[in-house]
């Protein structure tokens, strides 16, 4: 049985639309109106214990609407989700238990306090033995290396401390999954990378199934078995990485460094059936083509006929290139229908 | 019933933690308590000083009343003021999130959450005024424990009234104002109803009971009379308040949109 079911799950939420400005303002006060917003759109999927599903989609696709449905917080309009066979709206105290949640942009930590006063406090909430507890804390502590702020106020600790902390916090009850909601937003690349290796160490050791939520590609890239990727409400994607390179991946790069920057002008493809984006920086240009209309090797073989190379690499298609590719053709089906 | 206990203390605990971060607040907190209480029975002082007695009760009955209101209002104010944080903050920035996700019943741990010190500044004027006027009561060992026994009904209408209140803003996003003017009808508790006008009694009787949170458990004390609707009163409206109060909550939770974030 899935760890995750989730079954034509919709949510809609009552909208005031208004006019601009403080007259719109007044206008809506006495004559409000009203109009339905489909936030989540007949979502159906199932996640198996212990994969990390990466859920993506741009600024308010429903991500979020979709995670605070799964953890309770929300009740749908319609349809269901069950966790470890519980339906979370049904039995929410008895559900908790099972999951930990951190959005990344709210924290659960007891602010003025030190950290490990949160953590007590949590072992109580969650009703957790003191002897697991102490077990528990060295092991989030060897993971995500809390010692070194644990008696520091949470508010004075920097942002990738405190995301460490809430990961923490999240964890200390072991729950069978787990719910990130952009765990590394405004991190930088280091405490990044850090974030996602305790991720990673978490899911291999524990078994933890996770849904992690982020704008990072690289999360993604380097964290998710599978890709759940949503666009308005709506499911554009589901698979894995290399399905999605192979069903949208025809973007490749390759870049060529040159010997001489003055020959970036000499370039020329338009001899190729299919237009080819040229980028050159210095001495390095870069070629951008659909590997599905022309193929590597011919791109290679017209630009060394043309130009003096000192190296060549060929990138992979990365993620971002290909969903951004799949926003755009979105957004212009949406247009086409409208 | 134990954990409850347990997690209480437990946050009791933590709360006073955080206010002695923050010392400088706290005493200023008191002090302003005191100040407004003090300043409060300066008018009464006042307004005695002008006429003898008002509809029929001596200064020194009115301050029973008053130092009767106090006591309950002090104590919500001491355990759940957290409400107010509903209604003004909570709800309106997602940050209610956070006790969806905890397996405690969220309006019991919203309530746990802050224990407001500054109300030790009512329940001691409370007090002072209650022993300073306790000769005009005919004090037996019945009427003791009715007293105290009315105490937490007392309480519970007032912290109903903000649950009701605060769950408004689980439609509305905002519903610190609505509190506040509910709120604020306590300040005519104190008086004897009889001085107002039908209206006023009206709603202070039924609608925002805060009549039965003063005035009508205090004259009985002071009088003798009229126990069933003085007392059992009090005690049908408390538990119906708080019925009401509670369905309201929880037809909130799930009416909760929640915030982007």
């Amino acid at each position: 049985m899935a760890m995750i079911e989730v079954s034509h799950l919709q949510k809609n939420f009552k909208k005031t639309t208004k006019a601009p400005g403080l007259i719109g303002a007044f206008q809506s006060l006495i004559h409000p109106q009203y109009q339905t917003f489909e936030a989540v759109k007949d979502l159906s999927f199932e996640v198996p214990q212990g994969e990390i599903l990466g859920f993506i989609g741009a600024n308010g696709a429903g991500k979020s609407t979709t995670i605070k449905m799964l953890t309770g917080i929300l009740a749908p309009t319609s349809g269901f989700c069950r966790i470890n066979g519980k339906i979370p709206q049904e039995d929410r105290k008895n559900y908790v238990k099972d999951i930990g949640v951190v959005f990344g942009q709210r924290t659960q930590l007891w602010w003025d306090l030190p950290l490990q006063e949160t953590y007590s406090v949590l072992k109580e909430i969650y009703d957790v033995p003191e002897k697991e507890f102490h077990k528990r804390m060295d092991f989030l502590n060897e993971i995500l290396d809390l010692n070194e702020f644990i008696t520091s106020p949470v508010r004075t600790l920097s942002l990738g401390q405190r995301m460490r902390a809430d990961i923490a916090a999240s964890l200390l009850h072991n729950p069978k999954v787990l719910f990130l909601d952009e765990p590394t937003i405004g991190l930088d690349v280091s405490v990044k990378d850090n974030i996602r290796k305790a991720i990673a160490q978490i899911n291999h050791e524990e078994k933890t199934t996770i849904v992690l939520t982020t704008h990072d590609l690289d999360d993604i890239e380097l964290l998710c078995n599978r890709i759940f990727m949503i666009d308005r409400g709506s499911e554009v994607f589901d698979g894995t990485i290399k399905e999605l390179k192979g069903q949208f991946g025809r973007i490749r790069e390759v870049e060529f460094e040159l010997v001489d920057s003055n020959d970036g002008a000499k370039l020329d493809y338009s001899t190729l059936p299919v237009p080819v984006e040229i980028r050159q920086t210095g001495n390095t240009v870069v070629a951008k083509f659909d590997d599905s209309l022309v193929s590597v090797p011919n791109i290679l073989k017209l630009t060394l006929a043309q130009v003096e190379v000192k190296d060549i690499s060929v990138k992979d298609a990365d993620i971002e290139e290909i969903v951004r590719q799949i926003f755009r053709k979105e957004a212009q089906e949406h247009e086409q229908l409208s | 019933m134990k954990r409850v206990f347990r997690l209480e203390k437990i946050f009791i605990a933590q709360y006073l933690k955080q206010t002695m971060e923050y010392k400088a607040d706290f005493f200023v907190g008191v002090f302003g308590v005191l100040l407004n209480q003090g300043l409060n029975l300066v008018f009464l002082k006042i307004i005695f000083s002008q006429i003898p007695k008002l509809d029929g009760w001596s200064l020194q009955q009115i301050i029973f009343i008053y130092g009767f209101a106090l006591i309950p209002k002090g104590l919500d104010h001491l355990f759940f003021d957290n409400l107010w944080a509903v209604g003004q903050r909570l709800v309106r920035k997602g940050e209610f999130d956070k006790y969806l996700t905890r397996p405690v019943n969220p309006l019991f741990h919203v309530l746990v959450e802050t224990f407001q010190v500054d109300a030790f500044g009512e329940l001691l004027v409370g007090v002072i005024l209650l022993v300073m006027t306790t000769g005009t009561v005919h004090w037996t060992w019945v009427k003791l424990l009715l007293f105290i026994l009315s105490i937490p009904f007392v309480t519970s209408i007032y912290t109903s009234l903000k649950i009701g209140t605060s769950a408004m803003a689980f439609w509305m996003k905002k519903s610190g104002a609505i509190s506040y003017l509910f709120y604020m009808f306590n300040d005519f508790a104190r008086y004897p109803v009889s001085i107002f006008n039908n209206v006023v009694r009206w709603i202070i009787s039924f609608i925002i009971p805060f009549a039965f949170t003063a005035f009508y458990p205090a004259s009985y004390f002071l009088t003798d009379k009229n126990i069933v609707f003085n007392l059992g009163g009090l005690v049908v409206i408390s538990i119906v308040l708080l019925f009401i109060s509670i369905s309201i909550w929880n037809k909130g939770i799930s009416a909760y949109e929640s915030a982007g974030s």
